[in-house]
């Protein structure tokens, strides 16, 4: 695995020409999205003042705010998603080979619906399901796959409209686990217990009725951070060993969004709450700029490195 | 009257609910104890093959072979204890440990396959065997914890229920078992 230093060294000099001629078309992008932004904000506000003016109607006016939205995000995405998709190829695919040759990189393909909900991490129904950004291959003999999911779930207002609410959106990492077990383990973050403290979130916890018995682990940090539940304590304890506890929580340390852990048929489901896609550039930063550099290799490389973290390569006997 | 009465109703309601619950942590306990002794029997049934296969190498360490095998005929007898069985296997997981230790000065050991083999199987027992442990351990705690605490530790007191025996868990155990260094070490 190569370390974030020879990375940004990667990018800064073997990518450097694409990057050159990237940055370039980024900049037409940004200048166009400046100039079209003023223009339209200038359009704006003369129909907001011709609409108060003539009518006095707020509704209108809040007719008006949502058209424009729309027309906004629709603009903006019209006007990137090319940058976007040539920087995930140009840039993001080099990278990931360069990280390891074995993962195979595909911007449109995502990790399976059936595999999401195996998962057990989310109980809600999925109405929508979409992602993009797949990464697949073999680390160190552990085969992994990874994408951005979006899942949302259809709800409806009081007067009957439909809404999508997301459920999940971010980073879905599953690997092969380096353990045999038969029953379901999920690691959740301890969001009751932080919120509303040790007696009414823990009591909240023990009394969840869509999972299987809340199991306390005999590590405080771990019990602080994440609720675990599973149909069978011994096995539970045998997943979650103390050293994995560790790994997880150090893991949780280094990245600031919370995680869900799943042990489902032999596999290990991590979900990354980042609320956002992974490898989306941003428009308004260059991409000389080395923090964003390193941003962006460093939320390839966390990913990735998952495997060492939680040393999912160490063959345990039975396994063999 | 009418007040006297709803709150007799509600302590008796608390009072069949904290019954209950210590039923079930009691309960837990046992359970989980089982399943312990499951695990360990498990690796008394390997013992007689690793005894038999190190035995015409180790001629040094017949001591240990002997004291294993007299833990593990100990530790099947019927009719023990929980405190026993929790002190018997800490003696065997130490002597197991000798042995491993012990392993290490017979190179024509790494060859053989037989041994590998249940050295293997001795290694991912103790893995499990260190999870029923810890989630035995756990469970008593809950347990205790409801047998000390008010207002769960009145009707502890009235049902009888009584402390149990922890494991103690050598946090050096998995490296002590690591065959990695045994016989990787080339």
């Amino acid at each position: 695995m190569k370390s974030t230093s020879e990375l940004t060294d990667f990018y800064y000099s073997e990518l450097y020409p694409t990057i050159l001629e990237l940055e370039k078309k980024r900049k037409t992008i940004l200048s166009k999205i400046k100039v079209h932004g003023f223009a339209g904000l200038v359009i704006f506000i003369v129909l907001a003042l011709m609409i108060i003016k003539n009518f006095g109607a707020h509704s209108l006016f809040f007719i008006l705010v949502i058209i424009t939205m729309a027309i906004v995000s629709l603009y903006y995405n019209f006007l990137t998603s090319g940058y976007n998709k040539e920087f995930k190829e140009l840039i993001i695919s080099p990278i990931i080979n360069a990280i390891n040759q074995n993962l195979e990189y595909d911007q449109e393909f995502f990790v399976s619906q059936y595999i999401f909900e195996r998962s057990d991490l989310f109980t809600h129904s999925i109405d929508k399901y979409s992602g993009n950004d797949h990464v697949r291959g073999a680390i160190d003999g552990v085969d992994i796959e990874f994408s951005n999911i979006h899942a949302q779930y259809k709800t409806r207002d009081s007067k009957g409209r439909e809404h999508y609410q997301t459920l999940f959106r971010g980073i879905f990492f599953i690997a092969k686990f380096n353990k045999n077990f038969k029953s379901k383990i999920i690691v959740l973050p301890d969001i009751a217990q932080r919120t509303l403290g040790n007696l009414l979130g823990g009591w909240l916890q023990a009394n969840n009725f869509s999972r299987d018995k809340m199991i306390k682990m005999d590590n405080p940090e771990f019990e602080k951070q994440f609720v675990v539940y599973g149909s069978d304590p011994i096995e539970t304890n045998y997943i979650l060993s103390h050293s994995i506890m560790q790994r997880i929580l150090d893991f949780q340390k280094k990245i600031s969004y919370p995680i869900f852990i799943s042990f489902v048929n032999n596999y290990i489901h991590i979900a990354v709450d980042t609320k956002k896609d992974l490898f989306a550039p941003n428009i308004f930063k260059s991409l000389l700029d080395f923090n964003q550099t390193a941003d962006y290799i460093n939320s390839i490389r966390n990913v990735i490195l998952l495997v060492e973290e939680l040393k999912l390569n160490e063959k345990l006997w039975r396994k063999i | 009257m009418q007040l006297f009465l709803i709150i007799i109703v509600i302590c008796v309601v608390f009072g069949i609910l904290m019954y209950n619950s210590l039923i079930g942590k009691k309960n837990q306990v046992d359970n989980i104890f089982a399943s312990v002794d499951t695990i360990l029997k498990k690796r008394f049934d390997l013992i007689p093959n690793l005894v038999a296969s190190v035995e015409k190498y180790m001629d040094h360490e017949k001591e240990i072979l002997t004291k294993v095998t007299q833990l593990r005929a100990q530790a099947m007898q019927g009719g023990l204890s929980d405190e026993e069985k929790i002190s018997l296997d800490a003696q065997l997981t130490n002597a197991l440990k000798s042995i491993n230790i012990a392993l290490e000065a017979y190179p024509d050991l790494k060859a053989n396959q037989n041994v590998i083999h249940l050295q293997q199987s001795l290694n991912e027992i103790e893995e499990q065997i260190s999870a029923a442990r810890r989630a035995y351990n756990q469970s008593v705690t809950d347990l205790h914890n409801a047998i000390e605490m008010f207002p769960t530790n009145i009707i502890a007191n009235i049902m009888g229920l009584k402390y149990r025996t922890l494991f103690t868990i050598n946090t050096n155990e998995r490296e002590n078992i690591n065959i990695n260094n045994l016989f990787n070490n080339k």
